[in-house]
């Protein structure tokens, strides 16, 4: 048993070196392919875009206006309902903002981008690439990390925007929330670094996720079934390592 | 033979997938100019040698040698120009699936080369034209047949007027007349650019009316080789199963079960 959990350990070190050398070489290209092919880049910015925005605007809204009733129904028994608008907005720039568009984003872009790597793997555009001297890996992989990693932090924004508005519509609009209190109180309760905060949260969040997700396309076995396991794994992986990096970020911060 | 004549050379080469060997001292050469078949039943390596000679995978022990150089003290540029030299059409096409055809076509020449664009759509369209699809450049890889993607990436294959072309199961799926297009293609496409093919195949029949001279493979070495018609009369088992199309020989029709009538009848609920 112990023999099974140490082999098990040692090919999770070994899938992790694995992967640590797959993201140095993307930074090894990052600067050639963000001056040479700077379209492709913009072209996967786009596309993760607009794979998420509608589903980031939507969600946003409703967790902004959950959070504002959750707020207000527990500070209205303390006669503190004016200050709604700072545990919302707190909890949306610091840790719901970035956490969930990156959880969104995994679920709906890195899916898609896994399962697209993974199928220009198994129908062997990735070789024919090969093969006509163009390094896949420039080509297919780094413009499509880039642009995941572009779009996250400027999708969290938009999520953390609409959830405050979503707030705003809930406190102020629906329950009564005087709508000067509801601002001004966030304005003069928030610093520059719970911003700096949830704009970490956001960078390192669209690494992780746009590496796993390129990560998992390139390394998913070629076959129907190996790139479905690939888009599953992109979800699940990133899941959980986004949840630990954001209490390993707040722990650190804090 | 001289050097001059021979492209392609394998020495001793050992190649395994995991525990598993393919190839134990492989040797073979492939002459320039001619057209070269690959033949052998289906698992048997032929898309492993064909990645060996493009150094898609190197080989365990033993060297592979293309034009003279061996190939695996290439660096990474040279391996480079070195593909570019050499054009492979892959079993299904692997056309890139978010370009058009023309842009299929034009895409090693955006890589490689500063053409400008009238220049690029004369070179690709001329390609197109040579396979007889300069009338799909507008369409997507998804609008075409399996015997016309094919044939754009043949077109693809083609474009860098390379030395060499790689065929990689070309006939696979492909309905009689597609099949005949397809080797009349390879043919043509030899002989009027002067340059050197490799064909890999299973199909007997097709393949023995282009090729100049034949590999067969089998368990990791060169079963038989020779002109397709003297294939025909080589005396070991195992070429003529292959080349006549025997159910049954030294390749077994089953593959290895236990005893059949222990298993019917131990297997009998009572
Ligand atoms: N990527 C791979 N990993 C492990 N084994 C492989 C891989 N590709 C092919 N093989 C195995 O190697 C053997 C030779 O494969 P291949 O060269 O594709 O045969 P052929 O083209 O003659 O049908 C097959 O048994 C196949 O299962
Ligand atoms: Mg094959």
């Amino acid at each position: 048993m112990f023999h099974d959990i140490w082999k098990t350990f040692l090919g999770f070190l070994q899938g992790f070196g694995a992967m640590s050398l797959f993201f140095l070489r993307l930074l090894q290209y990052t600067p050639a392919v963000l001056v040479t092919r700077f379209r492709l880049v913009f072209y996967q910015v786009y596309n993760a875009g607009a794979l998420s925005i509608v589903i980031i605007m939507v969600c946003g809204l409703f967790v902004g206006g959950v959070l504002g009733l959750q707020a207000y129904s527990n500070l209205e028994r303390f006669n503190a309902e004016d200050t709604t608008g700072i545990f919302a907005g707190f909890a949306l720039i610091k840790e719901i903002g970035p956490v969930i568009t990156a959880l969104l984003f995994a679920g709906r872009a890195g899916t898609a981008l896994a399962s697209e790597i993974g199928l220009m793997k198994a129908t062997d555009q990735l070789s024919a690439m090969e093969m006509m001297a163009v390094d896949p890996l420039r080509y297919v992989a780094v413009p499509r990390f880039l642009g995941g990693v572009i779009s996250v932090p400027l999708l969290t924004a938009i999520f953390t925007t609409i959830g405050l508005l979503g707030s705003h519509l809930v406190a102020v609009e629906l329950l009564g929330v005087d709508v000067g209190a509801y601002w001004q109180q966030l304005q003069n309760a928030l610093d520059m670094e719970d911003v700096m905060e949830g704009i970490y949260k956001s960078i390192t969040f669209g690494i992780i996720a746009s590496l796993l997700a390129v990560w998992e396309g390139y390394n998913s076995v070629p076959t129907a079934e190996g790139v479905g396991r690939a888009t599953t794994r992109t979800v699940v992986i990133t899941a959980i390592a986004v949840l630990i990096f954001d209490f390993m970020i707040t722990a650190w911060i804090l | 033979m001289t050097l001059s004549d021979t492209l392609i050379e394998l020495r001793d080469v050992d190649f395994s997938r995991g525990d598993r060997p393919i190839f134990r001292d492989l040797n073979l050469t492939i002459r320039s100019g001619e057209v070269t078949a690959i033949m052998g039943p289906s698992g048997t390596g032929k898309t492993t040698l064909l990645q060996l000679i493009t150094r898609q995978l190197s080989p365990d022990s033993g060297q592979v040698f293309v034009a003279g150089d061996d190939i695996a003290r290439y660096g990474i540029s040279e391996l480079y120009r070195m593909r570019q030299r050499m054009g492979m059409l892959f079993q299904n096409g692997a056309l890139l699936t978010d370009m058009s055809v023309f842009e299929n076509v034009a895409f090693p020449l955006r890589e490689h080369t500063k053409l400008g664009e009238r220049l690029i759509r004369n070179v690709v369209l001329l390609k197109l034209q040579a396979v007889g699809l300069r009338g799909a450049a507008g369409l997507m890889p998804s609008e075409l047949s399996g015997g016309m993607a094919r044939r754009v990436a043949l077109a693809r294959a083609i474009v860098m007027d390379p030395a060499l072309l790689i065929y990689d199961e070309p006939f696979v799926g492909l309905d009689p007349i597609s099949m005949g297009v397809i080797a009349k293609l390879i043919r043509q496409l030899n002989d009027a650019l002067g340059i050197t093919s490799i064909v890999v195949s299973h199909d007997v029949k097709e393949i023995g009316e282009v090729a100049d001279y034949s590999y067969v493979i089998a368990d990791g070495k060169v079963a038989a080789s020779g002109r397709p018609a003297q294939l025909r009369n080589e005396p070991s088992e195992l070429v003529r199963q292959f080349m006549l199309g025997l159910a049954d020989g030294p390749v077994a029709f089953h593959y290895d079960a236990p005893d059949i009538e222990e298993q019917f009848i131990g297997s009998k609920p009572d």
